[in-house]
């Protein structure tokens, strides 16, 4: 550590030294060992192109809906009971009960409950925007292509957590959408009938049904979900996040126009450029 | 950049996006921002709205459906709290699905010929679910900015809409349930002036499954271009008529595919013709 | 800072101060099992156990001690080098090594062999009760329980009713189904023309596009059919017969309609609604396995069924769309 002092350290300033040093200890420690705090900083501290737009702030918000929707999840988790079987004492399915417990005696189910509720819509609404806002940017061309897809899969895999979530309050509406939406299944050639039968663990939808759509619910497509999501974050930080198409000083510039000049003459305006100039350096009186 | 002078060879399109690619990468290297805190900042924000949006809909929802009786199965705004019990042998229930599955739903209803269910169910679904996945490969230009993507816009625009469009008619789909139906009686009376001898025809109607196709002051819905019943009697086709019509549809209109009335029996046929004919419309 | 570097003269001096480290032996472990042992037999049987490890804490021990001084006693002590280099190889083991280099292609293949095969081994044995768990219980030990209605002198003849019945009391609400019953009257029975036999249709309100529960499309109760409907206590607990006349049945969910007999008549459902097998059973009437029906002519005692294997919903049993579904799940027995 070489410093340069035009005097002796004073030992307000030795003492801060000391203190930094504290500070820093433990991260170095860590990232000699594992090198995680690197990968930290390049994450917090990677370049985006200076044009971002707030659109571009779905993929984020879609993240925090899914997070919203795991942590919920885990807490109900602890307090529903995914039973089809009669409660002797009450005649009511015993997980129906338990959700109604959860919305109206226990302190604040109500409202992890209505969150879960209301983060599954959330999150499928962020994801469908999403997808759109990347659609409208062309962030599934090269090389974004497998992203693209990815985040597709995601997208299924999301509605299928729907979908199995919604069996196990075990109410009507919960039933007879299940048996639906597993029979609809059970009309592709060939495997349908077998498929419909294994979702359903058996020939009619039973407390069996109910076990198989939680396991799936908590554990199958949850793991699924979150392995998708780290690819997905993987790719984005190496290949970075487009400029919106239309910004006039979109990163990596405007390589298209000639392209566009061969393919439709007259169609499109050439901006002028010096001949041989790079499209990065700084427009004369552009942004910084 | 120059334009490639004649004669020298044109590099492949997959160089041409390698090139743009580094391009693009040294670019934001040497101008970009660091993503914190500039981009976070905006993520952060979005988050908290998310945040704020799903507890304020969590809170509507409960007080909505909580507050008049304390009874999770009233309904509120935003839907009851829970439904009754699973039953699976009731039948006078409608199923639904959940909202953001409405357009696959209404998707069923349109294919409803019965050698095309396979397409509505699983054929249409998972062939729109190729395309979307396929997308990278089916569009291999170069291009992003919207306006010179004709094709993909009016796609988009198409996907959106209808989508829209199904999950809209999908949420507003009625249903002939025999207890709501039942309900609207009252409401009918009153709007087209029925006299006594009419109501028990008019409670016929309600349970027997013709609001499964008609429209009738409001209730039921509309199917296999069965026609809206709230103007009928206006048509003066007398009892008689009404009777053969319910007894035989296809008899009094050609190639209807209206079912059969006969097994309600001669009696409750002619209370219906009665309901029918005393129904001209909002007096 | 400067790392720190020995001075020559300084070297002869640190090379005395140098710990002096003992040769490498492996006596000590079984010194310290000895011991082991003997604490154990304190605990056990003193007299035995402990004896025996004393043993060989002693035996050990004097076998430790005479490698720890044999440098003392200037006995030359053959410490093994810890590696062995490839590149020397004495003479003796060069044969050896040679027979190896001759074929060195075989024993890699061999372990990479041996190791994605073992991998698959263990793979399988995982997978294969796993995922057979996952799967089979749900095609295998399907049965059907057989449902006992009542007396059929309690159901009037030509009366239709809406029965709510638990067909598996061992399962409970779960179970819980309903039908279409009516009594067609006796019919000669086609085995034995001289014999009349009592004749049921009992449909399903499974929806055959994609399961709904199917409602009948007409008046219900006493005061607007004028039969009473009623409740039966039977065997299989209370079952509850709702009186009906239907102009035929409806389904709420995709807009389904069928006639009196099951018939569909319009929209999405490919085939006529699904029926109960039965049997009279001591003047009972007791439900069966449900079966599929493409569609049905004439009505009640003299109708004649088209009767299929049972298939789940939108799954046709005739016509050439049949050909999608060729193998059904193992059904009710």
């Amino acid at each position: 550590m070489t410093t340069t002092y035009r005097r002796k350290p004073t030992k307000g300033e030795l003492r801060r030294q000391k203190m930094e040093e504290l500070v820093v200890y433990p991260f170095d420690w860590l990232e000699e060992r594992s090198g995680l705090i690197g990968g930290v900083r390049y994450f917090l501290f990677r370049n985006v192109p200076s044009d971002i737009n707030w659109m571009q702030t779905l993929g984020s918000a879609a993240l925090t809906a899914f997070l919203v929707q795991a942590i919920t999840g885990v807490i109900l988790a602890m307090y529903y009971v995914p039973s089809a079987d009669l409660d002797p004492h009450t005649g009511q399915p015993v997980a129906w009960e338990s959700i109604v417990n959860i919305t109206d005696h226990l302190t604040m189910g109500w409202l992890v409950r209505g969150m879960h509720k209301w983060g599954a819509s959330v999150f499928i609404i962020l994801m469908f925007l999403h997808m759109g806002r990347v659609f409208l940017f062309g962030a599934y061309k090269y090389p974004r292509e497998l992203n693209w897809i990815i985040g597709v899969l995601i997208l299924v895999m999301g509605m299928m957590e729907g979908f199995t979530g919604y069996l196990l309050p075990w109410d009507q509406t919960a039933y007879w959408a299940s048996v639906v939406g597993i029979n609809l299944n059970g009309t592709a050639p060939f495997l349908g009938p077998w498929l419909a039968q294994f979702l359903r663990g058996g020939q009619v939808v039973s407390g069996y049904t109910l076990t198989r759509f939680y396991s799936l619910h908590m554990l199958v497509i949850p793991g699924a979900i979150i392995g998708l999501i780290t690819l997905h974050l993987y790719l984005v930080i190496r290949l970075g996040v487009t400029s919106p198409p239309w910004s006039k000083d979109a990163a990596g510039g405007e390589p298209e126009e000639e392209e566009a000049r061969q393919l439709r003459p007259g169609l499109t305006r050439p901006v002028p450029r010096p001949a041989g100039a790079s499209p990065m350096q700084a427009e004369p009186g552009g942004r910084e | 950049m120059a334009a490639i002078p004649k004669g020298k060879e044109k590099p492949s399109a997959i160089d041409q996006k390698r090139t743009e690619f580094a391009r693009y990468k040294a670019d934001v290297k040497a101008r970009g921002k660091p993503f914190y805190p500039y981009a976070m900042f905006h993520d952060t924000i979005m988050s908290l709205v998310v945040v704020v949006v799903i507890i304020c809909l969590a809170v509507i929802w409960k007080w909505t459906f909580w507050s008049p009786l304390h009874d999770p199965t009233h309904k509120g705004w935003l839907g009851p709290g829970v439904d009754p019990p699973a039953d699976p042998g009731t039948h006078s229930f409608v199923p639904r699905p959940d909202w953001y599955f409405y357009f696959l739903f209404y998707l069923l209803r349109i294919f409803k010929w019965p050698e095309s269910v396979f397409l509505g169910t699983i054929g249409v679904p998972t062939i729109a679910l190729v395309l979307l996945i396929m997308l990278p490969f089916l569009d291999r230009r170069r291009t992003r900015k919207p306006s010179q993507r004709p094709v993909a816009m009016v796609a988009a625009v198409l996907t959106i809409v209808s989508m829209g469009v199904l999950t809209w008619k999908g949420a507003t789909a009625k249903e002939a349930l025999a207890s709501e139906v039942q309900q609207s009686i009252p409401q009918w009376i009153k709007d087209q002036k029925l006299p006594p001898a009419a109501i028990p025809g008019a409670h016929l109607f309600a349970v027997a499954g013709c609001t499964a196709c008609h429209t009738y002051d409001g209730a039921g819905g509309s199917n296999l271009g069965a026609p809206d019943l709230t103007n009928i009697g206006s048509r003066n086709l007398g009892i008689a008529t009404q009777i053969k019509h319910l007894q035989d549809p296809s008899s009094v209109t050609p190639g209807s595919p209206m079912p059969s009335f006969k097994s309600l029996g001669i009696q409750r046929l002619h209370q219906l013709a009665i309901f029918l004919e005393a129904s001209k419309g909002k007096q | 800072m400067e790392p720190e570097q020995p001075s020559p003269d300084t070297e002869q001096e640190s090379l005395h101060e140098e710990a002096h480290l003992p040769p490498p032996t492996l006596w000590p472990i079984g010194f310290a099992i000895g011991i082991v042992v003997v604490l154990v037999g304190l605990v056990i049987d003193p007299l035995l156990i402990s004896s025996i490890g004393a043993v060989i804490a002693i035996v050990f021990g004097i076998l430790w001690a005479r490698d720890a001084t044999a440098e003392l006693r200037g006995e030359p002590v053959v410490v093994e080098p810890e590696r062995r280099d490839s590149v020397e190889v004495d003479e003796a083991t060069a044969a050896d090594q040679q027979g190896v280099a001759e074929t060195p292609v075989t024993r890699s293949v061999f372990l990479e062999g041996a190791t994605l095969g073992l991998g698959a081994v263990i793979g399988g044995l995982i997978v294969v009760p796993v995922a057979g768990f996952a799967a089979l219980p749900s095609f295998l030990g399907q049965t059907v329980q057989k449902v006992d209605l009542g007396p059929i002198s309690k159901f009037p003849v030509t009366k239709w009713f809406i029965a709510t019945f638990i067909s598996d009391p061992s399962e409970g609400e779960v179970s819980r189904q309903t039908a279409f019953i009516r009594n067609n009257g006796p019919v000669a029975n086609p085995d034995n023309p001289k014999e009349q036999v009592p004749s049921f249709t009992i449909i399903s309100n499974h929806c055959v596009h994609l399961g709904c529960p199917v409602q009948a499309n007409g008046p219900t109760g006493l005061k607007f059919t004028g039969t009473p409907s009623f409740k039966e206590h039977t065997l299989n607990g209370p079952v509850e017969f709702e009186s009906v006349i239907p102009a035929g049945y409806g389904c709420p969910c995709h807009g389904g309609q069928y006639d009196p007999e099951g018939n569909r008549i319009a929209g999405p459902p490919v085939r006529a609604l699904n029926r109960f097998s039965y049997e009279i059973v001591h003047g009972r009437l007791v439900l069966g396995a449900p079966y599929s029906v493409s569609h049905v002519v004439g009505t009640g005692a003299t109708a004649q069924i088209y009767k299929y294997k049972m298939a789940g919903p939108g799954q046709h049993v005739d016509g050439p769309e049949q050909w999608f579904y060729p193998l059904q799940p193992p059904q009710n027995q």
